[in-house]
């Protein structure tokens, strides 16, 4: 059965492997040629840190523009990865079998439906998988290269650096493969299930990248007035922000707003030239003690890496359970 | 052990009956020819029987076992758009299916690739005439070694020589094999020759149902005076009439009266005759006529 599945893939599976080799070509490649540009501007020092020993900041700058385009785009196919696997690995699938009617000759042999699906799943995942993460590995192995004078200077959390590393983009993968393989299987249309594989999958990833940090248990800081929180620094992921009163509760937002309106315009009344301390003053008055954020340090990026792969990986299992439903019902 | 038993089948799709009340039995060892109009459930009645579609009421049965939502190990089914996989080659394909079955028989695929003219076993699927593909998805459905073999189909596209070479594959595998075969077909010159057995499917619901030499002796063709059908004894099928003569098809008829010539109908006649009597039935609904048997009995 595998050899089946297996040759009835080889189209896509032999393009799979095209795209591994010349992925990891060119990401060999453009490394070297990076590397030999941070020797020759004798940058090499400040690929580990920034700081007062990187002396030449016009060099790194140099650098920057020359390199964070073909970094980001490195780190954009990661990004896209995915969602060509559900497109075109996914939806076919089963719509192309359930398209040309040929998911008959399958389900009137003595090959169970489950056993035909699982098969078909298997081989064409499987690979696609084992490629996705060996292209995330070349590109990580390319970023690491140009550290903080690359792309991961803006830290785990930001958008592109999440997307392309741990388990996510794997979940992403898997979930984005499942999505094409329902939608094929209800649809029973290749194209349908391609487009609209594509479009809930964008929306999904879209609508799904802000909530997962709020599922991680946050830690929480707290500043003076007048004193800036280091966590918008830092590169950690702040999930919340406001004040606490002098008892340590958290006002709510609208009334901290509007106490704050009120402390502001108090003082621009007066219009004296000590306005700043006379705000800091009125603020603790009003009962706006100190201000705080609730934060997730990128140590614990795992975390929410986690947390990103679980909840795509449970539509994905949810998706896959789906599709086995339909084609049993497939006539 | 029947082949094939239908008790009471019915198949709906979303609000339209495509079988209905369907209830028949086929004995071993008979090649049967399952006719009817387009539309009129064969393909819907062979595909419940291969197990690809679940009945919605009434319960099939193959050699005895009921049918859940799988083929039976004991029988191949050859759909109407031959659903092989077009990119492989003939010898890919026979390989596939190989591995998609617990009992194959390899040497039998390539017997029946071998007869006639004989197929290029590297040939893609895809470019094969339409009587070749035919012939390899026979061989591949024989390949199963099935007792009951159901064809949707076979001669659709075929030009005549095809056809006739699709048959005797056939006839080959029934004489070797004493396999029971159920075909659906609107050419029924051709399935006069191979078929005992006729089973006649209008609206869902079956019509006519028995061995062929039986049927047709059971009934009458009967051309007269349009003016004097009082005379006229049996159940009245259809009738056409021209002028002042009528040709009646009658199921079992008495002796013909006097201005009357009675001759056994062939296959072909009497399955046209059922097909107009209930195209007039359905088309005399559809106008409302309270008189719906006016023309028919």
């Amino acid at each position: 059965m595998i050899w089946v599945s297996w040759r009835r893939q080889r189209a896509q599976l032999i393009t799979l492997l095209g795209v591994l080799l010349v992925g990891a070509a060119a990401v060999v490649l453009l490394r070297s040629n990076m590397i030999g540009a941070i020797e020759s501007l004798q940058l090499t020092g400040c690929v580990a840190q920034t700081g007062p020993e990187c002396a030449d900041a016009d060099a790194a700058d140099r650098f920057r523009a020359a390199w964070t385009n073909p970094l980001h785009l490195g780190q954009a196919a990661i990004l896209l990865l995915p969602a060509l696997i559900g497109v075109f690995l996914g939806a076919p699938l089963f719509a192309r079998e359930l398209e040309q009617g040929t998911h008959v000759l399958a389900f009137t042999q003595s090959v169970s439906r489950t056993r035909w699906m699982v098969s078909k799943l298997v081989v064409a995942l499987v690979p696609a998988v084992v490629v996705l993460i060996a292209l995330q590995h070349l590109v990580s192995w390319w970023l690491s290269a140009a550290g903080v004078l690359g792309p991961r200077n803006s830290g785990s959390f930001h958008f592109l650096n999440f997307g392309v590393e741990h388990v996510s983009p794997v979940a992403y993968a898997v979930f984005a493969f499942a999505l094409g393989t329902f939608v094929g299987a209800v649809s029973r249309r290749t194209l349908v299930a391609m487009t609209a594989g594509l479009g809930v999958f964008t929306v999904a990833r879209f609508a799904l990248s802000d909530l997962v940090g709020h599922l991680v248990p946050p830690q929480r800081v707290e500043a003076a007035l007048g004193e800036d929180l280091k966590v918008y620094q830092d590169g950690s992921l702040v999930t919340g922000r406001g004040w606490l009163d002098t008892s340590g509760r958290v006002v709510p937002d609208d009334r901290a707003d509007a106490l704050n309106l009120a402390c502001k315009r108090s003082v621009t009344e007066a219009g004296t030239a000590k306005s700043q301390e006379e705000y800091l003053a009125c603020l603790p008055e009003s009962g706006l003690a100190t201000t705080y954020a609730d934060f997730v340090p990128e140590s614990l990026a795992w975390q929410v890496h986690l947390v990103d792969a679980a909840i795509f990986g449970g539509l994905a299992v949810l998706l896959l359970v789906g599709t086995a439903l339909v084609l049993r019902r497939q006539s | 052990m029947t082949p094939l038993t239908a008790t009471a089948v019915g198949k709906r799709y979303r609000t339209r009956w495509a079988v209905r009340d369907c209830s028949f039995t086929i004995p071993e060892g008979k090649v049967v020819a399952l006719v009817g109009p387009n539309g009129a459930g064969k393909s819907t009645l062979l595909r419940m029987a291969a197990g690809l579609v679940r009945p919605t009421t009434g319960e099939l049965s193959a050699f005895g076992t009921p049918l859940r939502g799988r083929t039976h190990p004991d029988v191949s089914f050859l759909a109407q758009n031959r659903s092989l996989y077009r990119d492989l080659t003939v010898r890919e394909l026979v390989r596939a299916c190989a591995a998609m079955n617990d009992r194959w028989s390899t040497d039998r695929v390539h017997e029946v690739l071998g007869l006639l003219a004989g197929v290029d076993h590297d040939a893609k699927i895809g470019a094969l005439s339409a009587g070749a593909l035919t012939q390899v998805a026979i061989a591949v459905a024989l390949g199963r070694l099935p007792r009951l073999l159901l064809l949707d189909e076979p001669l659709s596209d075929l030009d005549p020589l095809a056809r006739d070479e699709v048959l005797r594959i056939v006839m080959t595998e029934v004489a070797d094999r004493g396999t029971t075969v159920v075909m659906s077909s609107h050419l029924l010159s051709d399935l006069r020759e191979v078929c005992d057995h006729v089973l006649l499917i209008d609206e869902g619901r079956v019509q006519v149902d028995g061995d062929v030499e039986g049927v047709l002796a059971e009934h009458r063709v009967l051309v007269g005076p349009a003016a004097d059908e009082a005379g006229v004894e049996g159940k009245l099928i259809g009738a056409t009439r021209s002028g002042r003569q009528s040709t009646l098809l009658l199921r079992g008829a008495g002796p013909a009266p006097a201005g009357w010539v009675s001759t056994e109908p062939d296959l072909e006649s009497l399955v046209v005759g059922y097909l107009r009597a209930s195209r007039e039935r359905r088309s005399s609904a559809q106008r409302g006529h309270a008189g719906r048997g006016a023309k028919s009995a």
